[in-house]
């Protein structure tokens, strides 16, 4: 049962994740901008769902929660259509840029959330109330009620993911959203077809950290609280899962490329979960997040090196 | 059809360093003019270019396309009436996305472009068509991402995505330099089809005098930022390399570099 538990958690955390990894892959891998505004516009979504949630009065009600995903998505592409701003407009270096959005976004999310660190909404309808009851009812007796609350989770999540994946998708291959790839790919070549890469740049990222702030909301939902200090790294996390995607999923198409990012998403919590499981320390998350990064990055430029120079004293050995 | 009036660039003006790189430089082609640059390094030719199509706004002076005053219109904009080709082939065109995706691009130039499919059924055909008049048979390879193309193909793709909707404008930066002799004869053979097709009013700027005086319809000599000589008509049939060296040396009091004189 707790393997069972534990699989289920991965798989929960994994798909929320898979969430902010698609809106990374669009900063990272479409437009060619490492983006820090992530683990600000992470937190606002957090922030702005936890909030819109609770104006829910007595009784509840759906409605709340679901519109709190809309609003989180738009305070999160307003978040990342500054960045663009930043960049484009203002002539202010990429990553620093990022860095300064996410620095203002620290106190604009405690603003959000009444100035206080932490806001949570326990006993509130969430996103999942509905289906989690339907589950309790059907499977409570079976595998226990806070499994079948677990397990009810994960549909919900695959259908945001598969939605977000979808509408990416198809975004990315109408006029604009091509503009958008290819404003990535070749600045120039997209001013000589009269595309303004200025604007291209801010719908970006707009588009970016909607996605990574309905990804905080989600998790928000699920944890049914916001932490104004929970978004350091997460750009890392986004980073890290998109390129452990590639490497064992491939990268073909943009269709490739946002499945690799999903199933990367997942196959780095389940790799996490097992970590930890084996007895490191939770505090050693980020560290851990950090070094896969670098091992990804770092590995085929070492193994290029190493096979050079076997290469090369295979030759002399023969001379 | 394009019109430069007294147009003057400095460049780190009020330094030690000040440059004129424009100096009052006025220039008329009509609809179908076929204009060739030629003048030795610094002389300005690639500083005219970005001046028309709007990488370096004027300091003074007008830049008129089809009798409108683009003289402080963003490029991107302007980019609108102008096909643009630069010496580095790989400037023109988005590696990792494919031959149909970068043509369908280059294709909604000029007009607005909204949310509906990036690549139409119906605008495949007509891609076809017109790669395959290329002659290098790309028509095949519509999927294929363009990283993958050699730096030949990769020109000839962007003088036809420079082309597809035809310009007011065609400015072409020494566009078959960086490519090798044979490649870039045949670069220059599509260029001269493709505006002669079309009839598109185009500027050229070459270091080759040969290809200077055999080009086109017009010789624009230039030195230290001014335009120092127009040839034409029966002067420029019977200008040859010697002659222009000697008219270069004896007017500017400048000369040729020894690259100018390379096939």
């Amino acid at each position: 049962m707790q393997f069972l538990t534990l699989g289920l958690g991965s798989l929960e955390q994994g798909l929320i994740y898979a969430i902010m990894a698609i809106g990374v892959f669009v900063s990272l891998r479409i437009l060619d901008i490492p983006d820090l505004t992530v683990d600000g516009s992470f937190i606002t979504g957090a922030a702005v769902s936890v909030m819109v949630t609770g104006l829910q009065g007595e009784g509840g009600g759906v409605l709340y929660p679901i519109l709190s995903m809309l609003a989180a998505l738009l305070a999160g592409a307003a978040a990342g259509a500054i960045t663009g701003i930043l960049q484009t407009k203002l002539r202010v270096q990429p990553l620093l840029a990022g860095i300064l959005t996410m620095t203002g976004l620290y106190s604009i999310n405690l603003l959000i959330m009444d100035e206080k660190p932490t806001v949570n909404i326990n006993g509130m309808t969430s996103i999942f109330s509905d289906i989690q009851n339907w589950f309790v009812a059907l499977f409570g007796d079976s595998m226990g009620v806070s499994v079948a609350k677990k397990l009810a989770v994960i549909p919900v999540l695959l259908l945001i993911v598969l939605i977000v994946a979808f509408v990416i998708n198809w975004f990315l291959h109408t006029q604009i959203g091509m503009s958008i790839r290819a404003t990535g790919d070749n600045v120039e070549m997209v001013n000589a077809s009269s595309i303004n890469s200025d604007a291209m740049k801010i719908l970006g990222l707009a588009i970016a950290n909607g996605i990574v702030a309905l990804s905080g909301a989600a998790l928000a939902q699920d944890q049914n609280f916001a932490d104004a200090k929970a978004g350091t790294g997460m750009v890392v996390v986004g980073i890290a899962s998109i390129i452990i995607g590639e490497t064992i999923f491939g990268k073909r198409s943009v269709l490739n490329n946002l499945i690799s990012a999903i199933l990367g998403a997942i196959v780095y919590r389940i790799f996490i979960t097992v970590v930890f499981q084996l007895g490191l320390p939770a505090s050693y998350f980020k560290l851990l997040s950090a070094v896969i990064v670098v091992i990804a990055i770092s590995v085929p430029i070492i193994s290029e090196a190493v096979i050079k120079r076997r290469a090369r004293r295979a030759k002399n050995a023969k001379g | 059809m394009l019109k430069v009036e007294n147009a003057c660039i400095t460049f780190h003006a009020n330094t030690v360093n000040e440059r004129k790189a424009l100096d009052d430089v006025s220039l008329h082609l009509k609809p179908g003019d076929f204009a060739t640059i030629i003048g030795s390094n610094g002389a300005g030719k690639s500083t005219l270019l970005n001046a028309v199509a709007g990488s370096y706004l004027l300091d003074s002076g007008y830049v008129y396309i089809d009798g409108e005053d683009v003289t402080m219109k963003k490029s991107y904009k302007r980019a609108k009436y102008i096909g643009r080709l630069f010496q580095d082939p790989l400037k023109g065109t988005a590696p990792s996305m494919t031959i149909e995706e970068n043509l369908a691009l280059a294709y909604s130039r000029g007009s607005r472009r909204g949310l509906s499919r990036g690549i139409k059924k119906s605008d495949e055909n007509m891609f076809r068509q017109r790669l395959s008049q290329l002659g290098l048979g790309l028509e095949d390879r519509l999927k294929s991402k363009v990283g993958l193309l050699s730096g030949g193909q990769r020109q000839a793709l962007t003088l036809l995505m420079a082309t597809i909707v035809t310009p007011k404008v065609l400015l072409l930066d020494e566009h078959t330099a960086a490519l090798d002799p044979k490649t870039a004869k045949q670069v220059m053979g599509i260029t001269e089809q493709i505006v002669r097709d079309n009839n598109i009013t185009t500027l050229m700027v070459t270091h080759n005098i040969k290809d200077a005086l055999s080009t086109g319809s017009k010789t624009i000599v230039m030195s230290n930022g001014r335009i120092i000589s127009v040839l034409e008509g029966e002067t420029r049939q019977s200008m040859t390399v010697e002659k222009l060296m000697k008219l270069y040396s004896d007017t500017a009091g400048d000369s040729f570099s020894d690259r100018n004189l390379l096939d």
